[in-house]
C-alpha cells in the first residue's frame, strides 16, 4: 500500500468506551439495533469466558470462525495478495478476537471489531513486509497461488485461463495503485461487503470522508483499467 | 421542457452500491437512470466494472481458499485458542526433565555385565601397559650397564698419543671454561663431556 492508513487501534475509545458505548463522534451515526446472530454469538462466548467456562466458549468459537473465516480470507488476501500471509493474518485476527473478547462490545456489530482487528493485522504484516523487501531481493511469493488460482479456474481453455489471468493481474495492480485510505475503503466495501457507515466505524473516519475516498477510488480505477476517468 | 442535469459520479457510485446491498436507489436517481439513456449507459458501464472487479477478486481468493484450506485453518486456529485462559504451564528445572531422561535413558541401556566386562578389560589392559613399561625400561639400563663394563673405550683402543694430547687439552679447556663465572650455558656440555680425571682414571 502506498500510505500506511491504519484504522484505529482495537479499543480506542471511540469504539469502547468505558461504558462500551461509542463515542461522541460515533453515536450519531449508529442507532442500537437488535444484535445480528455474530455479534449475539460473541456476547454469548464473551460470558461463558468470564464465567470461566473456557471449552464451551471454544466450541462456540469455533461456529463463529466459520461464519467469518471466507469473508476474512477474501479481505486478507486482497490486502497481502500471498495466501500464506492471508492465512496467517485470518489466524491471528480470531485468535486476537478470543483472546480480548472480553472488550467486546455489544453497541457495534462483532464483524465492524472483527474486521478492524484484521485490517490492523494486515497492515502490520504489510509493514514487516516491506521492511523484509529492502533488504532482501524480492522473489514472486504469489505466483504459486497465481497458478494454483488459474488451474482452479472454471475455463478449461488455456486461452481462456491465460486471458482470466491476465485480467486479474490488470485488476490487481490497479488497486494496489490506489493509496492507502482508498484501497483500505475500496476493499472494505467491495470485497469485505461493508457500508460506508461500517468503514466509517472501523477506520474512524467520517462517514463522508469514506464515501469520498470511496468514489475516488472508482475514478481512478475505472481510468486505470481503461474506463472513463 | 426542462431535462434534469445528468446524475452525478458519486451519486451512480451510491446508487451501485444501495442496489448491490439490495436497498431501494434513491427514487429521483432511479428516475433519471430510466429516463436518461447517457446516465443509464454510464451506470450500466460502472455497474459492469464494479461486478468484474468483485467476482475476479472473489474467484482470485476463493481459488485459494479452498473449503479443504479453510478447514485446515479453522482446525489450526481451533488448536492456537486451546492454550488461550489456561495458566502457564510452568516447566521445573531440572529434576523432572532429568529424572525423565534418565528414565527414558534407563530403557536402552546396555545390560551390567557389558559395562563391568569394559572396566575390567580397561584395567588389564593398563596393568599389563605399564609391566611391559615397567619392564622395557629395566631392560636397557642392565643391558648398557654390561656393555659399559665389557667394552674398552676406543681411546684405549687406539692408543695413539696424539689424539689424547689432543683430547685432553681440549677438555681441559672446557674445565677452565666451566670453572670461570658467566659459563651456566655450558653446564649441559659438561654434564655430558667425560672429565680429564675419570679418563685418566680409565687409562
Amino acid at each position: 500500500m502506498s500510505g500506511d492508513y491504519r484504522p484505529a487501534p482495537v479499543d480506542t475509545p471511540e469504539l469502547n468506551d468505558a461504558a462500551g458505548q461509542p463515542s461522541a463522534g460515533a453515536r450519531g451515526r449508529r442507532a442500537p439495533a437488535a444484535l445480528s446472530e455474530d455479534s449475539r454469538l460473541a456476547v454469548e462466548i464473551r460470558g461463558l469466558v468470564e464465567r470461566g467456562e473456557m471449552d464451551d466458549a471454544r466450541d462456540r468459537f469455533g461456529a463463529l470462525v466459520a461464519m467469518h473465516q471466507r469473508r476474512a480470507s477474501r479481505i486478507a488476501y486482497q490486502y497481502l495478495r500471498d495466501a500464506s500471509d492471508a492465512d496467517e493474518a485470518v489466524q491471528d485476527a480470531f485468535v486476537r478476537v478470543f483472546s480480548h473478547i472480553g472488550t467486546y462490545r455489544e453497541a457495534w456489530p462483532f464483524d465492524v471489531w472483527f474486521t478492524r482487528i484484521l485490517i490492523n493485522g494486515c497492515l502490520d504484516r504489510q509493514k514487516t513486509r516491506n521492511r523484509r523487501d529492502r533488504w532482501f531481493t524480492t522473489t514472486d511469493v504469489s505466483s504459486a497461488d497465481e497458478a494454483r488460482a488459474a488451474s482452479a479456474s472454471v475455463a478449461s481453455d488455456p486461452e481462456h485461463r491465460l486471458l482470466a489471468r491476465e485480467r486479474r493481474a490488470k485488476m490487481a495492480a490497479a488497486i494496489d495503485r490506489l493509496d492507502g485510505r482508498q484501497r483500505t475503503v475500496f476493499m472494505l466495501c467491495h470485497y469485505g461487503d461493508c457500508t460506508p457507515r461500517e468503514i466509517s466505524a472501523m477506520t474512524g473516519l467520517n462517514e463522508s470522508t469514506v464515501r469520498v475516498h470511496l468514489f475516488r477510488a472508482v475514478r481512478k480505477l475505472r481510468g486505470l483499467l481503461g474506463g472513463q476517468p | 421542457m426542462h431535462r434534469a442535469p445528468h446524475v452525478h459520479d458519486d451519486l451512480l457510485l451510491d446508487a451501485y452500491l444501495a442496489e448491490h446491498r439490495g436497498d431501494a436507489m434513491d427514487p429521483p436517481v432511479a428516475d433519471h437512470l430510466a429516463d436518461c439513456a447517457a446516465c443509464g449507459g454510464r451506470y450500466v458501464e460502472l455497474a459492469a466494472l464494479m461486478d468484474d472487479l468483485r467476482r475476479e477478486g472473489e474467484t482470485d481468493a476463493d481459488a485459494i481458499f479452498t473449503p479443504e484450506r479453510l478447514r485446515a485453518q479453522q482446525q489450526q486456529i481451533a488448536r492456537r485458542i486451546e492454550h488461550v485462559g489456561r495458566p502457564a504451564r510452568v516447566i521445573s528445572f531440572p529434576s523432572r526433565i532429568v529424572r525423565r531422561t534418565i528414565g527414558a535413558s534407563a530403557s536402552r541401556t546396555p545390560p551390567r555385565w557389558i559395562a563391568a566386562a569394559a572396566a575390567a578389560g580397561l584395567f588389564v589392559g593398563v596393568a599389563v601397559g605399564a609391566s611391559y613399561e615397567w619392564s622395557g625400561r629395566r631392560v636397557p639400563a642392565a643391558a648398557f650397564a654390561r656393555d659399559t663394563s665389557v667394552r674398552p673405550s676406543p681411546a684405549a683402543v687406539r692408543g695413539s698419543t696424539a689424539d689424547d694430547v689432543n683430547d685432553t687439552a681440549f677438555l681441559l679447556d672446557l674445565e677452565l671454561a666451566l670453572e670461570r663465572p658467566h659459563t651456566r650455558e655450558l653446564q649441559a656440555f659438561d654434564a655430558l663431556t667425560p672429565h680429564v680425571r675419570e679418563v685418566r682414571d680409565q687409562r
